[in-house]
């Protein structure tokens, strides 16, 4: 018998979607192979967190877009069940069909009209070679798009900074710059807990000001750890 | 990854040159990380012992001068009571940057509201009640002090589920009242609205709100301004927060006004926990978030709020049908022409036990009762330290049962017929409608 009545404390669900770019040139010196590893590493992690937070229902799944996109992880996945499948790379960098998909997954319904604003993380290392416009037009259309968190990783010195900044649609928020494999996993780490934090139960306020013009207290990337990676690490 | 600290690394205690063994990454938060270490201590023998302690070391950013200060007066001062993780001595790293401190480990019986909040601790609503004590008291020794705490929240508190027993962590934060700006302003939920606003730094005052949250959060499962104006926002991000817990706040209870009602389907837990308990509870509640709510000045005191949970924990009875702990409420009573209601879990008719009032205490008299200090000896209100009276049934007629006297001197009894009864320690006053028990400097009457 319960010895008192109720139940858990009541939560929102917390949307939390990555999408990757699988076109060719991931293929080159093992991005593609990094980006997987750094998702699993952060897993664990992104559990502990979801673990201790009793305001969210965090819900994970994945898009993955080169020649057209798709859902990689279609299901809204609660993150202790959540498990990463190898992506693949080849092909074109179709992020505005990428960006359409989402737009269309972002509708009420499908979404619930009560909810944490969503983390939406955009991973690439390219050009677009779509409509990227149109497709972010699609997104920012939806409530759930213009309210969500949007997070942007640029893999290598040939990500286009300019859409991933149109993309994230605040200037004082840059796209986190990964230049080789340990930056990669110390973002991803960073964005699936530290920013999943911060959309559902912000952590102590500090009387340091945040980047400002976010409706979600987005906390400062930690500083890398001393020493450089390894020459042959740098893409 | 991404560790500051080395596992197998050393730290220095900065007062008394010990070294320290970092052992094992417990956790990382906001300012920085927690570490598992152990402390070096050389005999003159030679042999090594051990003693495990935490280690939590600042984020580059948060390792500043004011910090390191802040912490240095803390360790000067000493822990208000036993129940702070509080900070021992400074630690530094050879060849790392900045410093952390030293604290006392975290037992791992105690258990953090977040558990309590999902459900994956179960305690009963006397260890609960007990849980809520403990902590008005631990803020109020450190209020007494002059001592503020700044960021009352779900992660910096931890309780015993089955005794109720408190700690309070992450008092690196604990400041001079008004003294100097720290650096934290409280997490969301639990910051006063004033803060929230931005018209007031933490202080006393504040603690005081979020002290008085976190006791809702306990014994509610759920936050007491989240009704019908939350169901109706549809993202709740930092704008919608700023307006529900700063701008616009309003109690769901509210007697004066409705419009914020706990929803059924979106707010189950307040509209069941809110007419279960008595209403001096529900009053107290509904003072500190209505007038609390708008003037700090207006706050419900650590000290109101110690008193009404030593109540509730008297006020426990059980279903005697299916076990379940339910709540004596005097008011309700009244309004019923004394029909005690159903029990909250199997429904069915709930029977009185016995009980007594002492002065001011009325406590329900069950097979598990305790009589302490603080209900007998005005004087030493509070002290739960040892029994000075239990509920023990008859060694022959099973049936009947009596209050067995565990103090040192004899209680004078007087029986409702007038006949006087002296019952010595270790023996029984009967329980008998009307009868008084002097336990020396207080009286008790029975009620059947």
């Amino acid at each position: 018998m319960a010895k008192r009545p109720g139940g858990e404390l009541a939560t929102r669900p917390l949307h939390f979607i990555w999408m990757a770019d699988c076109s060719g040139s991931m293929k080159g010196d093992g991005k593609i192979q990094a980006l997987n590893a750094a998702i699993r590493e952060a897993i664990p992690h992104m559990r502990a967190v979801a673990d201790e937070n009793p305001n969210a229902q965090v819900l994970v799944r994945a898009i993955r877009f080169a020649n057209g996109a798709q859902w990689h992880i279609a299901q809204p996945t609660a993150v202790a069940d959540f498990k990463w499948s190898d992506l693949s790379a080849d092909g074109h960098t179709d992020m505005g069909e990428a960006l359409a998909m989402l737009a269309e997954q972002l509708k009420i319904p499908p979404m619930s009209d009560r909810a944490l604003p969503p983390v939406l993380v955009l991973i690439s290392d390219g050009q677009p070679t779509d409509n990227f416009q149109q497709g972010l037009d699609m997104l920012l259309a939806q409530p759930w798009g213009k309210k969500a968190v949007r997070i942007a990783i640029a893999i290598g010195e040939d990500a286009d900074h300019e859409v991933l900044q149109l993309f994230i649609g605040n200037p004082e928020l840059k796209p986190l710059q990964a230049n080789n494999p340990e930056a990669l996993v110390r973002q991803i780490k960073w964005v699936s807990t530290a920013v999943l934090k911060a959309a559902s139960a912000p952590a102590s306020q500090s009387t340091v000001p945040l980047p400002g013009g976010s409706n979600v207290p987005i906390p400062a990337l930690p500083a890398p750890n001393a020493g450089p990676a390894s020459a042959e690490d740098v893409w | 990854m991404n560790q500051m600290l080395k596992i197998g690394q050393t730290v220095r205690a900065v007062s008394t040159g010990t070294s320290c063994r970092v052992e094992q990454f417990l956790g990382g938060g906001g300012q920085g990380e927690v570490y598992r270490a152990v402390l070096i201590v050389e005999s003159p023998t030679g042999a090594q012992s051990n003693s495990a302690l935490a280690l939590k070391w600042y984020f580059p950013a948060q390792a500043t001068a004011a910090q390191r200060a802040a912490l240095a007066e803390l360790i000067r001062k000493g822990a208000p009571n036993g129940r702070f993780l509080w900070p021992i001595d400074l630690a530094e790293a050879p060849g790392a940057r900045g410093f952390g401190y030293l604290m006392p480990l975290r037992d791992p019986r105690y258990r953090g509201i977040v558990d309590l909040m999902k459900r994956r601790i179960e305690p009963s609503f006397r260890a609960l009640a007990g849980a809520g004590l403990g902590l008005a008291q631990a803020f109020l020794d450190l209020h007494s002090q002059g001592l503020c705490y700044r960021d009352i929240s779900f992660g910096n508190v931890f309780f015993d589920p089955q005794s109720g027993d408190v700690l309070v962590g992450d008092n690196d934060n604990v400041a001079v009242d008004r003294a100097a700006q720290g650096a934290v302003l409280g997490t969301p939920r639990f910051m006063a609205p004033e803060i929230v606003r931005g018209e007031a730094l933490p202080s006393t005052q504040s603690d005081l709100f979020s002290l008085a949250v976190l006791l809702f959060y306990m014994l509610m499962v759920h936050h007491p301004l989240e009704g019908a104006r939350e169901a109706a926002i549809h993202a709740l991000d930092l704008p919608a927060m700023n307006k529900l817990y700063g701008a616009e706040p309003l109690f769901i209870y509210d007697p004066g006004d409705e419009s914020n009602r706990p929803l059924p389907g979106y707010h189950d837990n307040a509209l069941i926990y809110w007419r279960l308990y008595p209403a001096f509870l529900r009053e107290l509640f509904t003072r500190a978030f209505t007038a609390g709510l708008r003037d700090p000045q207006s706050r419900v005191r650590e000290s109101e709020w110690r008193a009404a949970m030593a109540r509730l924990r008297d006020a426990i009875l059980y279903c005697g049908a299916c076990g379940a702990e339910n709540f004596y409420d005097a008011e309700a009573l009244r309004a019923a022409d004394g029909a005690p209601g159903a029990c909250w879990s199997c429904a069915r008719a709930l029977v009185l036990p016995p009980r007594i009032r002492i002065g001011r205490h009325v406590v329900m008299l069950n097979h598990d009762t305790q009589l302490f200090p603080h209900h007998v000896d005005d004087q030493r209100l509070y002290d739960f330290s040892q029994p000075v009276a239990v509920m023990a049934q008859h060694p022959v007629r099973k049936h009947l049962w009596g209050l067995k006297n565990l103090s040192g001197v004899k209680w004078d009894v007087t029986l409702p017929d007038g006949s006087l009864k002296e019952v010595k320690p270790d023996q029984s006053a009967p329980l008998a409608l009307g009868a008084k028990i002097q336990f020396g400097k207080a009286e008790g009457e029975i009620r059947i």
